[in-house]
C-alpha cells in the first residue's frame, strides 16, 4: 500500500478519493483571465474531452479559499438542468505550476485549484456581436426562453444569480443557452428577511431597487437583468449604459418613469430615495421608444422594466407571456445555425497569429480613432489597471479584426458568404469565451472574473474594426441592415464595445466577498 | 427532501457499517505505515492543499530506540480522541452561538474528513477548528478566521492551512443535511396529523425540543454516517415521544406510509430506527484516564516530544495570543 500523499501520488491517475490533479488534462489555450483566476480551454487526456478549466486563486486571501468560489461550488454542485452550467469536478494542482515559458507562476502558491466546466462555444454578447449577425425573432425567443428555464429553475430551488448579463449566458453549437458564473450567486429564503448586500450585478444590469440601496430582495432582481437583455437583443445595444450608480438610475427613470409611491409603494422608504429621487417630473417612455417592437415583446419587456419589484413579472409567468405562444413561435435549439466549431486551436493560434502582423501593418496605417463612448469609466478606485496587451488576448483578438475586415459584407444577413476566410458568418469564431468586444470581461461566462474598465476593449477590438468605427458603419450590429428592427446598431456600429461592464471590478472578493 | 434525494450527501457519504470498518482501518494503516518507515505520522499541510509526510529519519539508528517508543494508536483509540474533540466542536459552538445548523454541518465534515485520514495524521484540534470555520462560510454565517481563532485563543493561520486539505477531503462535496431540518418537517406534519389545538401544541413544542436534544447525541456517533437525516429525525422523534407518552407514533408511522411512496417497507424503516437508537446508547465518552494516556500515544506519534511540549507551554505563556513558534514556521507569509 503506497503510502504516499494525495499530493505525491501518480498524477495521471485518480486517486480512490478527493480530486483529481489538473494533469490530467491538457491545456490547450487561454480564453479569459480575471482576478478570479484564468479561464482556460482545455482537453482531457484520457477521453479526449473539450473542457473549460477556471483556476481558483488563492493568493491575496485573508479570508482562505474566497467564498466567491465556494459559493460557485455549492450552488453549482446543487443544480442540475440543462440550462445551468454542469460543473464537472474539481481538481487541483499539485506541484509548482510553470506557464508556457516553463518560468514559474507569478502565484506565490504552489498549487492551485481549478473548476472544470463543459465547454461552450460561445456566450450570448460574443454572439451578438459578431460581425453581420442577426439573431431571428424564433432565435430570440428561443434564447430567452431557455435563460427564463434555467432562470426560473434557480429561483425554484431559491438561488439567486445576481450576475445575469449577456456574457454570462453561454451557448453551444447545439444552440443550447447556459446561466454561467454563479460567484455572485447565493441562496435565499422567500421570506426576503436575510440583509444582502445591494453591491451586485452589473451596472447596466442592475435593477432599480438595488440602486436604492435596498438589502432585503428576491428572484425579482435577476428578472431586471433578463428585461435588459431581453431589450437589448431587440434594440440592439444595451438600454442603460451607465457609467456610475447616479446616472444608471437616471437612465432607468427617463425610460421607466420616476418612482413614486404610486406605482412603486414602499419606494421613498429605501435607504438612498432621497438623494437620488429626480428632481423633476418623468414619465414613462418604454413604449413610446420602443413602439416598433412586437406587440407581444414590449407587453413582456413592459412587465420585466417594472420599476417596483414586487409588481415585476416572475420568471414562471414570463414563460407563460403571450410572447412565446404567438407565431413566430421559439425555434428548436437544434435548428439554430452553427457558428464556426473553436476546436481547432493550433491551427487557429497559428492563423491568428498570422492575422495579428497583418493588423499591426493595418494599425500603424490607419490611425484609427479610438472608440471610447461606450467604455464605461473606472468605477472602483481600487483596481488594478492591468491592460489587455498580453500575448492571450492579443491571439483572440485579433480574429474579429481581420475578418470583418475590408472585404466584409456590411449587413448583410448572415449567409454562408458572409466573410473572409474559413468563417463565412462571421468574423468571431473565437466567440465564445473572450470576446474582445466586452474587452476587459474576458472569459466570461465562465466567471473568470471582470477587468477593470479601463482595460476593456482594446481600441481595435471591436468587431467593427477596421472597416467599423464611426464610419465604418460596423458590421455587428444586431440589427444592422434588419428590416425588422429600424433601430441600427449604434452610431458605432460595433455593438459591441465596452459592452456589460461588471462594476464589481478587480476586487470582488474583497469587496464583496463577506456581505451577503 | 427532493433536495436531499438528488445530494451528493446521499449519493456519497451514507455508508454501511461494512464500509466504515474498512475506510477507519485504511486510514489507520496508512498511518501504522508511515510511523514505521518516518518514526512519525503528522502531515504538514500548506493553505494550497500541498501536503507531506514527515522525511524519512537518516539517522535511524540514533533514532531507533526513541521511536520504537512511538506506538500507534489503536482504531478505538482514534475513535475516542475524535468523539473527544466532537464534543470539543459542539462546545465551541455553543460558545460561540452558532446556529445549530452550523455545529451539525461542521461535525459532518469533521467525521467525513476523518474517514480519508487517521488522527494520526492530521491534528483534530486543527482539524476540528477547520471545519467549524469551512462550515460557517458554507452557511453563509461568516466569522473571519482571526476571530475565531481568538475565541478559543488558537493561531488562525492554522485554520487557513487545514481549510483546503478539508475540502479536498470533502471533495467539495459542501452541502450537507442535518437531521433538524428534518425534524421540522416532521413537526409540522405532525401538527395536521393530531389536528393539534392550542395544548397540543404546546405538547407538540418540548416533544421537539426533547427531539432536538437527541439529535445532538445522535450527531456524536457514526449515525450520521450511516443513515440519512430524516431517519435520524424520525428516531429521535420516537424517543422523544416514548419519553412523553404523548402520541401514538405508530399510527402516525403508518399514516406516514399511507400517504408516501416509500422506497422502505415499515419493518426496515424500524429496523433502521433501532439501529440509530442502539448506536446513541451504546455511545460512551473516554475517561479522563483513557484520553491521557492516550494523548500522550498520539502525541509521540506526532513527533512531539515531551520535552517539545514543555518548550512550547512555555512560550504560550509567555505571550498567549501570539503564534507558537513551531506554528508561525510553517505559515506562509501573510497575504
Amino acid at each position: 500500500m503506497s503510502i504516499a500523499a494525495p499530493g505525491q501520488l501518480n498524477v495521471n491517475e485518480s486517486p480512490s478519493w478527493g480530486s483529481r490533479s489538473v494533469d490530467c488534462f491538457e491545456k490547450l489555450e487561454q480564453i479569459g483571465e480575471g482576478t478570479y483566476g484564468q479561464v482556460y480551454m482545455a482537453k482531457e487526456i484520457k477521453t479526449g474531452e473539450i473542457v473549460a478549466l477556471k483556476k481558483i486563486r488563492m493568493d491575496n486571501e485573508r479570508e482562505g479559499f474566497p467564498i466567491t468560489a465556494i459559493r460557485e461550488i455549492k450552488i453549482l454542485k446543487k443544480l442540475h438542468h440543462e440550462n445551468v452550467i454542469k460543473l464537472k469536478e474539481i481538481v487541483t494542482s499539485p506541484g509548482p505550476e510553470k506557464d508556457e515559458q516553463g518560468r514559474p507562476d507569478g502565484n506565490k502558491y504552489k498549487g492551485g485549484i481549478y473548476m472544470v466546466f463543459e465547454y461552450m462555444d460561445h456566450d450570448l454578447t460574443g454572439l451578438a456581436d459578431r460581425p453581420g449577425m442577426r439573431f431571428t425573432v424564433p432565435q430570440i425567443k428561443c434564447y430567452m426562453r431557455q435563460l427564463l428555464t434555467g432562470l426560473h429553475y434557480c429561483h425554484v430551488n431559491q438561488v439567486l444569480h445576481r450576475d445575469i448579463k449577456g456574457s454570462n449566458l453561454l451557448i453551444d453549437n447545439e444552440g443550447n443557452l447556459k446561466l454561467a458564473d454563479f460567484g455572485l450567486a447565493r441562496s435565499f429564503s422567500n421570506d426576503h428577511n436575510a440583509n444582502l448586500t445591494n453591491r451586485v450585478i452589473t451596472l447596466w444590469y442592475r435593477p432599480p431597487e438595488l440602486l436604492l440601496g435596498t438589502t432585503k430582495y428576491g428572484p425579482a432582481v435577476d428578472m431586471w437583468s433578463v428585461g435588459c437583455i431581453f431589450a437589448e437583443l431587440l434594440h440592439g445595444k444595451p438600454i442603460f449604459p451607465g457609467k456610475d450608480e447616479p446616472e444608471q438610475l437616471n437612465k432607468i427613470f427617463e425610460l421607466c418613469g420616476a418612482p413614486d409611491e404610486v406605482n412603486w409603494p414602499g419606494v421613498s422608504k429605501t435607504p438612498w430615495y432621497n438623494q437620488f429621487k429626480p428632481t423633476r417630473p418623468m414619465k414613462r417612455r418604454l413604449r413610446e421608444v420602443f413602439r416598433h417592437f412586437d406587440r407581444h415583446a414590449l407587453e413582456l419587456l413592459e412587465r420585466m422594466l417594472t420599476l417596483d419589484p414586487a409588481q415585476r413579472i416572475t420568471a414562471k409567468d414570463a414563460l407563460d407571456a403571450e410572447y412565446f405562444w404567438t407565431d413566430p413561435l421559439p425555434c428548436d435549439p437544434k435548428s439554430l445555425p452553427k457558428y464556426e466549431s473553436s476546436h481547432e486551436f493550433q491551427t487557429k493560434k497559428k492563423r491568428q497569429q498570422q492575422r495579428q502582423n497583418e493588423e499591426m501593418a493595418k494599425r500603424q496605417k490607419m490611425q484609427h480613432p479610438q472608440q471610447h463612448t461606450r467604455l464605461p469609466p473606472i468605477q472602483q478606485p481600487g483596481q488594478h489597471a492591468q491592460m489587455r496587451s498580453g500575448p492571450n488576448q492579443n491571439l483572440h483578438g485579433s480574429q474579429p479584426q481581420v475578418a470583418a475586415g475590408p472585404s466584409h459584407h456590411y449587413g448583410k444577413p448572415r449567409g454562408p458568404s458572409g466573410g473572409p476566410g474559413r468563417y463565412p458568418p462571421s468574423g468571431n469564431p473565437g466567440g465564445g469565451y473572450n470576446h474582445p468586444n466586452r474587452g476587459g470581461q474576458g472569459g466570461g461566462g465562465y466567471g473568470s472574473g471582470p477587468y477593470p474598465p479601463q482595460g476593456r476593449g482594446a481600441p481595435y477590438g471591436s468587431s467593427g474594426m477596421p472597416g467599423g468605427g464611426p464610419r465604418g458603419g460596423g458590421g455587428s450590429g444586431y440589427g444592422v441592415g434588419a428590416p425588422t428592427y429600424p433601430q441600427q446598431g449604434g452610431p458605432y456600429g460595433g455593438s459591441g464595445t465596452g459592452r456589460g461592464s461588471n462594476m464589481m471590478g478587480g476586487n470582488r472578493n474583497q469587496q464583496y466577498g463577506w456581505q451577503q | 427532501m427532493a433536495d436531499f434525494l438528488t445530494s451528493t450527501h446521499r449519493a456519497k457519504w451514507i455508508f454501511t457499517p461494512q464500509q466504515l470498518v474498512e475506510k477507519y482501518r485504511d486510514a489507520s494503516q496508512r498511518a501504522i505505515q508511515t510511523l514505521e518507515k518516518c518514526g512519525a505520522t503528522l502531515m504538514e499541510v500548506d493553505s494550497d492543499g500541498t501536503m507531506s509526510y514527515p522525511e524519512p529519519q537518516n539517522s535511524v539508528k540514533d533514532n531507533a530506540e526513541k521511536h520504537s517508543r512511538s506506538k500507534p494508536l489503536s482504531i478505538e483509540e482514534e475513535q475516542s480522541i475524535k468523539v473527544f474533540y466532537e464534543n470539543k466542536l459542539q462546545e465551541v459552538c455553543k460558545n460561540f452561538h452558532f446556529p445549530h445548523k452550523i455545529q451539525a454541518t461542521a461535525l459532518i465534515y469533521f467525521k467525513r474528513f476523518y474517514l480519508h485520514w487517521s488522527v494520526m495524521e492530521h491534528q483534530p484540534k486543527h482539524i476540528m477548528l477547520t471545519c467549524i470555520y469551512a462550515a460557517c462560510k458554507i452557511e453563509e454565517n461568516h466569522v473571519s478566521a482571526e476571530e475565531l481563532g481568538k475565541g478559543i485563543s488558537q493561531d488562525h493561520q492554522m485554520i487557513l492551512n487545514n481549510e483546503m486539505i478539508v475540502y479536498q477531503s470533502l471533495e467539495f462535496d459542501l452541502i450537507v443535511y442535518a437531521p433538524y431540518r428534518s425534524l421540522e418537517g416532521f413537526m409540522d406534519d405532525m401538527e395536521d396529523f393530531c389536528n393539534a389545538s392550542e395544548d397540543q401544541l404546546q405538547m407538540l413544542k418540548r416533544l421537539q425540543d426533547t427531539a432536538r436534544l437527541e439529535i445532538d447525541k445522535m450527531m456524536l456517533t457514526d449515525a450520521p454516517l450511516l443513515f440519512p437525516p430524516a431517519q435520524l429525525a424520525l428516531a429521535a422523534l420516537r424517543s422523544s415521544v416514548a419519553l412523553h407518552q404523548v402520541i401514538d407514533f405508530d399510527s402516525y408511522l403508518s399514516s406516514l406510509f399511507s400517504r408516501q411512496n416509500s422506497t422502505h417497507t415499515m419493518s426496515e424503516l424500524i429496523e433502521a430506527l433501532n439501529t440509530i437508537d442502539s448506536l446513541v446508547m451504546k455511545y460512551k465518552f473516554p475517561s479522563d484516564k483513557e484520553l491521557k494516556h492516550i494523548n500522550r500515544k498520539l502525541k509521540s506519534c506526532w513527533g512531539q516530544s515531551s520535552h517539545d511540549e514543555g518548550k512550547k507551554r512555555e512560550k504560550k505563556s509567555k505571550h498567549k495570543s501570539k503564534k507558537s513558534s513551531s506554528e508561525a514556521h510553517n505559515a506562509p507569509p501573510p497575504a
